[in-house]
């Protein structure tokens, strides 16, 4: 600390640099060498939106895994310093540390200083370097030639100048580079690029079927579209023979095949560009393009129903996304202004994914018009992937600071989007359904076209709007008041309705043909007039009124007939303030009321009221305690389990009343049961941190997080005490230029549980048997069938007159939600987080190591009545009181050694370890049982999920500064 | 002087202890009276509560700041704040450098010492957060610093200096205090950093995104700051497929994305809240089909083996092994979100 003034002061003090030219002449060749490397490097940009301000749009950060503070070269530390005080702090009292040295500059001519590093050399990485958890949003090279970082920053820092140019990037050529470059004047003017690649690796176990993934079509490979066919003697397909034969071919085909990866990078650039109009004016605009490309895990479906066979299909994608941004932003010191427009187009290069289908499905619904329906006909399935979206907003923003009265200030945001997509509806199966015959009336070339919608086009459109109003003011030096009112609400304009107008017919076709959930009049008897057809909707076309007006009771209450445009406002009003108790002590505490209104849901209102409380001290010499705590209180009106008749075929005719008619699809869900984002909530939040100075050059850093949302009304759905509890250790040691440690410890617990019942029947002319194990049964007549080891407990007789009374809640003799049916999940989470690490110098090299740990389990346990449930002594052995322990842990130590060789070369050698090791039930068994099922519907699962690893990656590189 | 001064008797391995144990002390024992307030400057200069608007000193130039802070000037010269101001001033009160920040030096330079006299953005100074943080006002006050007044971080009483040093070059962009955007937040959202070390995370460690690209840490209109108008639109701004609108849409998917997702971290795949299915059949209940069965361990691929039957609704991407378009669908038979 003790310079002297001549050694302190600069020849140019622009330039912040004194006498370092020494041995500078030498290295020139080098230098254009590296110039030519860099500008080659800078060229595979590709131009892309600029990394953006701390308002609006993404891309801020650039970086990889080796460089996740976007360089990470292991500089040196200035001994010095930053100034004459040493271990300074921040206001809360965090060490500001050492800095890095200030580095050496270079004079190009015309007032122009430059400076620069590239870090390149081999890097080569041994273990599982598949693995797509390893792999995850990174891409370190086996082996090779590995440019890992590089920047340059030239500048022209003469009064009236100010001009620079900077660059820099990592991973050069690797599926997770990144490069920037940006120009400009200071306080003027600046073009920003910047280029970044993140790679998405979700399996490398996966086993496909089929050619052309990543394609719009994929070709099955081994195995027959359709499935195997195995016909009886008469000519008409056997089933059982059918599933047996498909799975057997499934399985054989599916152990030929190598295990491979699905994965996409998203590769996004942008250019931006920053002008000052005038000393208050300015304007910024920015354009991105994001293109991802790949595959990732998905499913398909057949049949209807729950399911007439599943297979885990890839998932094809290849999406743009254009953003574009203008601001036009005003500043007097006194009054703010921005305004914004942002347009974003979303962009699917693959409209639709048509697949081959390996299944021998089961349908329903659907029947061949004569004879039996061969399912080997249902060859392919075609999904509509996400359609291209337009997103537009404005935005305007005013702020007015009004010192002097009262030190106010005022704050207007009114921001106005739309949302909207326009997409070519597609036919609901590409099969022209010949043959077929759909509730009695032929399918066939009805529904293969997109003449079978009610419209050719989507026209799905959401609007939003967003008023905020905020004022704070501060009548005393104590005193601080703030209020703030803000109103946001959506307006959903989609419009659809499910009906064929070539056949009349309401409802869908599920599934590719293979299915369908169809409303359509109730033909028992006693429900509608005798002789009531089937087709009796379809004369009234698509009039949804006239359909209505026939009066009759439909098949099923529960076929969806139109969509459910949801929408909802949301008001908050909150008031507040700060009292300052004395010097670096305030206490604050706010109001709040947030109400939601909503269309469609099963609650029409909820309102919160929280009341939050913050203290901060900061006065105290060895530290800062900030703590606050929260608690909330949601209510809303009354709960209406079903709020959505007017979309299904409940709303197309009376109720029905006929005996031996199942009424299960005309009660939506169970009256008691809560969804926990409109149910009763009582919430509760804590946060206490105290920042410790310790030493004068250690801190200490404690924190604690509490939360706990308790739902007081619901006894089904989420229920009871969710809670989440973190506590955290923080240390900090920074002695000197040479030494400085670091280590933190999380400890994260959270709980939570819900409960459902599983529920049973409602038939009308029904009897009900409660017994006193839980059992239930059911039957045509009074007398109980006698069950071994368990008495009646109760008889139900289920009526036209009383079922909505019966069957509407849970009850111990409940036909449908019956009491003892209930099941029961208590969630828990526990993790540990560690890291440790620190750097030293030993004068001939310097050290940094990183380690981090963490670990999880989550257990699962559930109680149920297996008597009540039905289920077997083999079944409730294997089934136990909970799925296994989901557990994983993971290691990581990065270790980079420096050794400078000269003022201007050094070397760097990176070890990173990873290790890996996970248990996830979802998974278990899949790799040796991906078909499960010996016959019947099939099964079909391909990704096996993540995987135990470890991995090595050593590396030395040159590290040229210039 | 610090808590260390204090602990100077006690074994080292014990200081740490002992301080923990201070704090402790010092939550459920706050200062109980005006008296025994310590000021937030360690000298506790008198003349601190009645000067720190310094208010009658002048400007004095920068040369003469760096006849005692050279080196500071050094570091402070690779920074874009000093940058812009020597060669290209956009306001008067840059061209005073320095003293843009710091304010006027002629009485600080007299008294070098006298904390009073000159604005500091350190702990050790003692000048008031509110003066601080109104000193960078002056110049940051529109544009992303719209609605810092009343903001989390400003009801916190987080200064600007909390998480910017614009005196050394730590970090690419910003003026950070420390190298990345995220490494900043992490000083106090430790509970964030070990969520962004779960088994499903959002690319923070790996360098790929930090915590700007959803949050405004200088206010925004929302409570959580986030740079969209809810959460949902920050999420469609990376995720722009989910956006739609769809024919087909799933209410809670509509409202708010973290009803099912986790925005740091998860145990779970896809950073969701809670495993499949019992995630879906939190709301999920349905009188008919299987949404409201009880789903177990015997229903696995490896129970399978052993005797159980398999379920598509447990095993794998469970529920979403048939509802795979859960995020809304565009296909004409797509109401239960399967095609």
């Amino acid at each position: 600390m003790n310079r002297t003034l001549s050694e302190g002061l600069c020849h140019d003090p622009l330039r912040g640099q004194c006498g370092r030219k020494t041995g500078r002449d030498e290295m020139k060749s080098w230098r254009t060498t590296l110039a030519l490397c860099v500008s080659a490097a800078v060229a595979q940009m590709i131009a892309v939106p600029v990394r953006a301000d701390s308002a609006a749009g993404v891309g801020e950060h650039l970086g990889n895994a080796l460089n996740p503070l976007t360089l990470k070269t292991v500089p040196e530390h200035d001994p010095d310093g930053l100034d004459a005080w040493p271990d300074e702090r921040t206001p809360t009292g965090k060490l500001l540390g050492w800095p890095a040295k200030v580095p050496e500059t270079s004079s190009a001519g015309d007032g122009w200083v430059y400076h620069g590093q590239i870090e390149i050399g081999g890097m080569a990485t041994g273990g599982d370097t598949d693995n797509a958890w390893f792999r995850t949003y990174k891409d370190l090279p086996d082996s090779g030639l590995y440019l890992n970082n590089f920047s340059v920053q030239a500048e022209q820092l003469g009064k009236g100048k100010g001009y620079f140019f900077e660059a820099l990037g990592g991973g050069v050529g690797y599926r997770d580079q990144f490069e920037g470059i940006s120009l400009g004047r200071y306080n003027d003017w600046s073009v920003k690029f910047f280029y970044n690649e993140t790679p998405h690796v979700f399996t490398n176990r996966y086993r496909s079927l089929w050619s052309g993934v990543g394609s719009s079509n994929l070709t099955l490979n081994g195995v027959p579209a359709g499935g195997v066919g195995v016909k009886n003697a008469d000519g008409t397909m056997n089933a059982t023979d059918s599933q047996t034969a498909t799975v057997a071919g499934l399985r054989s085909a599916i152990e030929a095949v190598e295990d491979s990866e699905l994965s996409l990078v998203r590769e996004t650039g942008g250019v931006s560009f920053d002008k000052y109009l005038s000393s208050k004016w300015r304007f910024i605009g920015r354009y991105s393009l994001e293109h991802r490309d790949g595959s990732r895990p998905f499913g398909a479906v057949f049949g209807g129903g729950g399911g007439g066979g599943s297979v885990e299909i890839p998932e094809s994608i290849d999406y743009d996304t254009h953003d574009i941004l203008a601001m036009l932003r005003f500043d007097d010191g006194k009054n703010s202004l921005n305004l914004q427009t942002n347009v974003s187009l979303f962009r699917n290069n693959i409209d639709t994914l048509t697949f081959e289908n390996p299944l021998y499905v089961s349908t329903n619904t659907v029947a061949a018009s004569s004879g039996v329906l061969d399912p080997t006909r249902f060859t392919s399935g075609r999904y509509d992937l996400y359609p291209d979206n337009d997103f537009y907003n404005i935005k305007a923003e005013y702020g007015r600071s009004m010192p002097e009265w009262y030190h106010s200030r005022f704050t207007a945001t009114v921001s106005l989007s739309k949302m909207k997509q326009n997409d070519h509806l597609i036919a609901p199966t590409t099969s022209d359904l010949s043959g077929i015959s759909i509730n009695g009336v032929s399918a066939e070339n009805n529904w293969n076209t997109t003449s079978a919608l009610s419209r050719q086009r989507a026209g799905a459109e959401i609007d939003t709007r967003l008023f905020d109003v905020a004022f704070s003011m501060r009548p005393t030096d104590k005193l601080g008041l703030d209020t703030k009112i803000r109103y946001y609400e959506t307006d959903n304009k989609t419009d659809y309705l499910a009906c064929n107008p070539l056949t009349g017919q309401w409802g869908r076709l599920l599934n590719d043909g293979t299915g369908g959930a169809f409303a359509f009049p109730n033909t028992s008897a006693g429900n509608n007039p005798a002789g009531t057809l089937a087709t009796a909707y379809d004369s009234a076309g698509c009039n949804l009124n006239a359909v209505k007006a026939l009066g009759l009771v439909p098949s099923s209450g529960a076929s969806n007939i139109r969509n459910v445009p949801y929408e909802y406002s949301k008001t908050n009003v909150e008031f507040g303030g700060e009292y300052r108790l004395a010097r670096g002590q305030t206490i604050t505490g706010h109001i709040e009321r947030e109400q939601y209104k909503r269309e469609h849901r099963e609650r029409d209102s909820t309102w919160e009221d929280r009341l939050k409380i913050g203290y901060l001290n900061r006065a105290y010499q060895w530290g800062t305690i900030r703590g606050s705590a929260e608690v909330g209180r949601r209510r809303g009106d009354s709960y209406d389990p079903d709020p959505y008749e007017e979309f299904f075929s409940v709303s197309l005719g009376p109720e029905p009343t006929a005996d031996v008619t199942n009424l299960f699809s005309w009660i939506h869900a169970m009256k008691s049961f809560r969804k926990f984002d409109l149910a009763d909530r009582d919430r509760l939040a804590l946060d206490l941190r105290l920042d410790l100075i310790a030493r004068h050059d250690l801190d200490v850093g404690i924190s604690g997080q509490y939360r706990q949302n308790r739902f007081p009304d619901s006894d089904f759905g989420r229920k009871d005490d969710q809670t989440l509890g973190t506590a955290s250790l923080d240390v900090n040691w920074q002695p000197s230029d040479k030494l400085g440690l670091y280590g933190y410890y999380s400890y994260q617990r959270s709980s939570m549980t819900q409960s459902s019942i599983q529920p049973n029947g409602c038939v009308i002319g029904n009897y009900y048997y409660f017994y006193s194990d839980g059992a239930v049964a059911s039957g045509s007549t009074p007398t109980a069938p006698a069950r071994s080891g368990a008495s009646l407990v109760d008889t139900v007789l289920v009526s036209s007159g009383n079922w909505s009374s019966q069957c509407s809640d849970h009850a111990a003799n409940s036909p449908l939600w019956t009491e003892s049916r209930k099941w029961t999940v208590d969630y828990d989470d526990t993790n540990h987080a560690v890291g440790l690490g620190g750097r030293y110098d030993f004068g001939f090299a310097r050290l940094e190591l990183d380690y981090s740990y963490v670990t999880g389990t989550s257990s699962l346990d559930y109680s149920y009545n297996d008597a009540a449930l039905g289920l077997s002594s083999a079944v409730v052995a294997l089934a136990g009181g909970g799925m296994p322990d989901s557990d994983y842990n993971q290691h990581t130590l990065g270790l980079n050694l420096v050794f400078p060789i000269s003022k201007s070369v050094a070397l760097r050698a990176i070890y990173r370890y990873e290790q890996g090791s996970v248990d996830d039930w979802h998974y278990a068994g899949v790799a040796a049982n991906p078909v499960p099922t010996d016959s019947g519907s099939q099964a079909v699962y391909l990704d096996a999920g993540s995987q135990d690893y470890h991995d090595n990656t050593v590396g030395l590189l040159v590290q040229v500064n210039f | 002087m610090s808590i260390y001064s204090l602990l100077v008797p006690a074994r080292a391995g014990g200081r740490l202890a002992a301080a923990t144990v201070l704090a402790l002390l010092a939550v459920s024992c706050s200062p109980s009276h005006k008296g025994t307030v310590p000021d937030e400057s360690n000298s506790a200069h008198p003349g601190t509560e009645v000067d720190l608007m310094n208010q009658d000193s002048t400007y004095i130039g920068e040369k003469a700041c760096l006849e005692c802070h050279a080196h500071a000037n050094e570091h402070a010269s690779m920074g874009k704040h000093l940058k812009a101001f020597r060669s290209n001033p956009r306001t008067p009160a840059q061209t005073e450098m320095c003293e843009a920040c710091h304010g006027p030096g002629s009485k600080h330079a007299a008294d070098s010492l006298n904390r009073s006299l000159i604005i500091g953005y350190t702990r050790d100074w003692g000048t008031p957060v509110a003066v601080q943080n109104a000193q960078c006002q002056t110049c940051h006050k529109g544009g992303g610093q719209m609605h810092w007044t009343s903001s989390a971080h400003d009801r916190a009483g987080v200064a600007c200096s909390d998480c910017h040093n614009p005196m050394v070059k730590n970090s690419l962009n910003g003026a950070l205090v420390r190298s990345t955007i995220s490494e900043t937040c992490f000083n106090c959202h430790q509970q964030q950093r070990a969520d962004f070390h779960k088994r499903s995370h959002m690319p923070l460690p790996e360098g790929k995104m930090s915590c700007v690209d959803c949050h405004n840490p200088h206010g925004s209109s929302t409570r959580p700051l986030l740079k969209g108008d809810t959460v949902n639109d920050v999420c469609y701004t990376c995720h722009a497929e989910k956006r739609g609108p769809f024919i087909w849409e799933h209410a809670p998917v509509r409202e708010n994305c973290a009803n099912c997702h986790l925005p740091h971290g998860s145990n779970n795949e896809k950073l969701l809240v809670a495993p499949r299915p019992w995630l879906c059949q939190q709301c999920h209940d349905a009188s008919i089909g299987h949404p409201g069965q009880l789903f177990n361990n015997s229903q696995t691929a490896a129970s399978a083996l052993i005797g159980g039957a398999q379920s598509q609704r447990v095993i794998g991407r469970s529920c979403q092994n048939c509802h795979t378009q859960v995020h809304g669908s565009n296909h004409p038979s797509g109401a239960r979100w399967q095609r």
